[in-house]
């Protein structure tokens, strides 16, 4: 019988790096889940964008379509499409959250436990100004679900950024106890290693939707089909 | 700095490892929670969360159309409710609270969760030992298939006897769709589930899955799924075909949320198992195992974990953005507002078409595993197999708009995605030559595993032959939407598919249930549900070929004939069907006990005991040699190696 030197998992006994490199092909595999699920969004923005169906894309009160759209759906005649700032200042946001945790995972593996406590920390609080932000700026939009393909494609990407941010501030909570209490340290730090991957994704998931909403506002489709409506042209 | 310091050491396969600290007893809360604990959770908070949105919602509540939202948001809140609660029931959050607070389990801990020690009472856990979830996904694939069946049969009798109007239409069409969708889901999870759960990690030399708990989280999400699903029949029931084609969906009863959120929660679960077990394969095979020494099986379910993880997504959205319609008024498939119908049909078939290489490839996979077994030659080049494999995951994303050729997205695309199509072709006959070729001069050993392969290669020629012709944009112009096509999917999917997973449930049943399926009962079951299969939907390909509609209750007098023998067909299907499962019933009470290798097959999983320790080996094993090596020369070879002999020596050659 031998005693284990090296850190080992206390339930299968298998040295942490064996752990570890298990737990980043998981992550880099569940990377692609989220990844294709990104994708599925980003291809219904910039589908229904190029399209424009019935003139629908737009919300009601913008300019581009006041006298084009066609929906006989009742909205707000005065919803417009939203400010692009917000969306990259809540980008932003994410990014210094996701500095931070690097910080943090590389100050484990320097054997600074501070910094450790202090990056993973201070991550966890800006990932909840994030998701405070990103609530702020959906309830502000000067539109609503109904006001037709635009506000639709960019509340579900909200939805998505908010889904994604309950989960950085999940995982967020979890490294930060784990560094207070010692188990993230030198020697065993794979876990703050996959937050940090697991944010620089989200990062650019973020990116992606920032790039959608302010590139890819007015439709290109300015003579789209219209069917459907039965409305006397 | 509080460092949660080890208190204690334990011995872990050989290894005196620190644990961290033990609060109470092992398993913690775990120990009061099971299946029934599930229940009562997930409907206690059904009822609290129906009870309490009833209550917040103004009865005036309404969409764009006009319709009243309450019974929408009540439906949605008991289902949401039913799905938290019973995972809340279970213990399935236990795990992922204890790791955000920093309580590590520990040894004991582990061993609890896995069911040392807990006999049954494992099986109605949340069991995290891959054998028992393996047993467990057996058991709900059977439970799905046998509910999705009894559908077939209803709906088989329902178009013998068509003047009897059994059924008003509306339900006969529910019966459609939640017969389909629940086929597709018990067909992805048949082989994935119960045998690359308990097989795999022992087929590679491990001692578990990569991911334990997230092993039970994909069962168990699979278990909350199936009430909903099943929930939707008495909700007005999914009328429009398992495809839930945009803007029918967003139309059709609030049954459709059942679908909804059973599609979004079955997605989670996939991509769960998928992680899992591409993880474990990639990184916990045995030392010596190559990829040229991996078993053929573990390509198969590597490929089909790979290809419903970037899928499945696609349709999960799909039914994400669907709900998002019905529920909160957004616009993503309604035209009137700026939405596109041709959006959802292609988020739908980005996964539609890959899911049906997810149920076949593992399906195809367990065929060329257990051939060379009862054949006692190696497989017929294992390169070519891989290759083939290979060759279908690189395609199965580029196929999906051949189901669209009628619809009038992109005709342009249409020829593009005949060619795919048609491509694709090719890496699955790579499968079928190399079944061929491990035949070729092979000593049969026919059991009934072997038996079960020759009946999926027999299907899988019809479904594949009868599958390039619709690949053909002129073909199906004709064919779309008749009851060809019906008859060609359930050639691949049941033909191919559910015969294949047969084969793989006799094959490792030993190993499974440490007793020997009974042969004789099996064999008479399996050939009975064959005979009906293909008088079923032989029957069912004329009625197509005749210009019978697919989805259609009434129908003209011509085609009564050939739906009245597609329906004793079906009857003869659901006896076979019957017997087999009796076979497994009685085999498994008190079948006649198994060694740990009764077929002498050489792979990892055979070599360990039966019944199989929790650790599954007491030391991990090292692979010297390929898998199907049976240490008899090939004859081919032999042959012309006496030949090569012979011709030297006529040449004089020293």
């Amino acid at each position: 019988m031998s005693t284990s030197t090296l850190p080992v998992s206390p339930t299968t006994g298998e040295p942490i790096t064996t752990i570890a490199r298990r737990g980043r092909v998981g992550l880099w595999f569940m990377i692609v889940a989220d990844v294709s699920g990104t994708i599925a969004l980003v291809i219904s923005y910039s589908y229904l964008w190029s399209l424009n169906v019935n003139g629908g894309w737009a919300p009601p009160g913008s300019t581009l379509t006041a006298d084009q759209t066609n929906s006989t759906i009742p909205s707000d005649p005065k919803a417009s499409f939203a400010v692009e700032w917000p969306f990259w200042a809540i980008f932003l946001v994410v990014v210094v959250a996701t500095v931070l945790m690097w910080f943090g995972y590389r100050s484990a593996r320097s054997g600074n436990h501070a910094g450790l406590v202090v990056g993973t920390g201070l991550s966890l609080v800006v990932s909840v100004a994030a998701l405070v932000f990103q609530w702020i700026q959906m309830s502000t939009f000067p539109f609503g679900a109904g006001d037709g393909a635009y506000a639709s494609a960019v509340l579900l990407l909200c939805a998505s950024n908010i889904f994604h941010l309950f989960l950085l501030i999940f995982i967020g909570m979890g490294i930060f106890a784990r560094a207070r209490k010692g188990l993230i340290n030198k020697s065993n730090w794979y876990q703050a290693q996959a937050a940090s991957y697991y944010m620089t994704w989200v990062c650019i998931a973020f990116l992606l939707g920032a790039i959608l909403t302010t590139f890819m506002v007015d439709s290109p489709n300015v003579d789209p089909a219209i069917f459907g409506t039965f409305k006397q042209q | 700095m509080s460092v949660d310091t080890a208190t204690e050491t334990k011995r872990v396969f050989g290894v005196e490892v620190p644990q961290p600290r033990q609060f109470g007893a092992s398993g913690g809360i775990m120990r009061r929670l099971n299946f029934g604990t599930g229940l009562i959770g997930g409907i206690g908070l059904a009822a609290i969360a129906g009870w309490v949105t009833a209550i917040i919602t103004p009865s005036s509540a309404s969409n764009d159309t006009f319709a009243p939202m309450e019974p929408t948001y009540v439906y949605l809140a008991v289902l949401l409710g039913w799905a938290i609660g019973f995972m809340l029931g279970i213990g399935a959050f236990v795990g992922p609270l204890r790791w955000v607070v920093g309580r590590d389990i520990t040894h004991d801990d582990a061993e609890y969760m896995a069911g040392k020690d807990l006999g049954r009472a494992r099986y109605w856990k949340y069991t995290t030992d891959h054998k028992v979830v393996g047993i467990q996904y057996l058991i709900a694939t059977m439970l799905l298939l046998g509910f999705a069946g009894l559908l077939a049969m209803l709906i088989r009798t329902e178009l013998g006897m068509t003047w009897a109007e059994l059924f008003s239409p509306s339900f006969y069409n529910s019966m459609i769709g939640t017969h389909g969708i629940a086929m597709i889901i018990a067909m992805i999870v048949a082989v994935t589930g119960p045998l690359g759960n308990f097989i795999v990690p022992m087929m590679i030399g491990a001692r578990d899955m990569a991911y334990p708990r997230l092993n039970a989280l994909s069962l168990w999400l699979l278990v909350a799924a199936i009430p909903m699903l099943i929930s939707s029949m008495f909700m007005g029931g999914i009328q429009d075909g398992w495809s839930v084609y945009q803007p029918l969906a967003s139309q059709a009863p609030i049954g459709m949320l059942g679908y909804q959120l059973t599609i979004i929660t079955f997605a989670i679960s996939t991509a769960i198992a998928s992680v899992n077990l591409m993880t474990t394969i990639l990184t916990m095979r045995a030392k010596g195992m190559t990829w040229s020494r991996t078993p053929i099986f573990v390509y198969g379910i590597f490929a089909a974990s790979l290809m419903g993880l970037y899928a499945f997504p696609f349709f999960q959205y799909s039914q994400i953005l669907g709900l998002s319609d019905r529920v909160f008024n957004t616009s993503f498939f309604n035209p009137l507002n700026g939405g596109s119908v041709w959006l959802y049909e292609n988020l739908f078939w980005l996964l539609g078409h890959p899911e049906v290489y997810v149920i076949i490839i593992p399906s195809a996979a367990v065929a060329l595993e257990l051939m060379p077994v009862f054949l006692r030659k190696p497989l017929f080049s294992f390169n070519f197999a891989v290759a083939g494999i290979v060759g279908v995951v690189a395609l199965s994303g580029l196929v999906w708009a051949h189901h669209m050729y009628m619809t009038g997205w992109a005709p342009a695309a249409n020829y593009p995605f005949m060619l795919s199509t048609e491509m694709i072709s090719i890496p699955v006959g790579f499968l079928v030559l190399v079944a061929i070729g491990t035949f070729w001069r092979g000593t049969a050993w026919t059991r009934l595993p072997l038996m079960a392969i020759y009946a999926v290669i027999f299907n899988k020629m019809i479904g594949g032959v009868t599958g390039i012709y619709l690949s053909d944009v002129p073909v199906d112009q004709y064919f779309h939407g008749s009851m060809f096509v019906v008859a060609h999917f359930h050639y691949m999917l049941m033909g191919a598919g559910l015969f294949g997973a047969m084969a793989g449930i006799a094959f490792f049943f030993p190993k499974m249930t440490g007793r020997i399926l009974d042969e004789r009962v099996g064999s008479i079951g399996l050939w009975t549900a064959f005979i009906g299969f293909q008088i079923t939907f032989m029957s069912m390909f004329v009625a197509g070929l005749q210009g019978q509609p697919r989805r259609v209750l009434q129908f003209d007098s011509q085609f009564n004939i050939s739906n009245w023998i597609s329906t004793i067909g079906a009857y003869v299907i659901g006896i076979g069907m019957l017997i087999f499962l009796a076979a497994i019933i009685t085999s498994w009470r008190s079948g006649a006990i198994a060694g740990s290798n009764p077929w002498g097959s050489k792979s990892l999983e055979w070599q360990t005991e039966t019944p199989v320790p929790l650790e599954n080996f007491p030391v991990l094993p090292v692979v010297t040699e390929r898998p199907y090596d049976y240490g008899v020369p090939d004859p081919y070879e032999a042959e012309l190696d006496a030949r090569d002999q012979d011709l030297t020596e006529k040449a004089g050659i020293k």
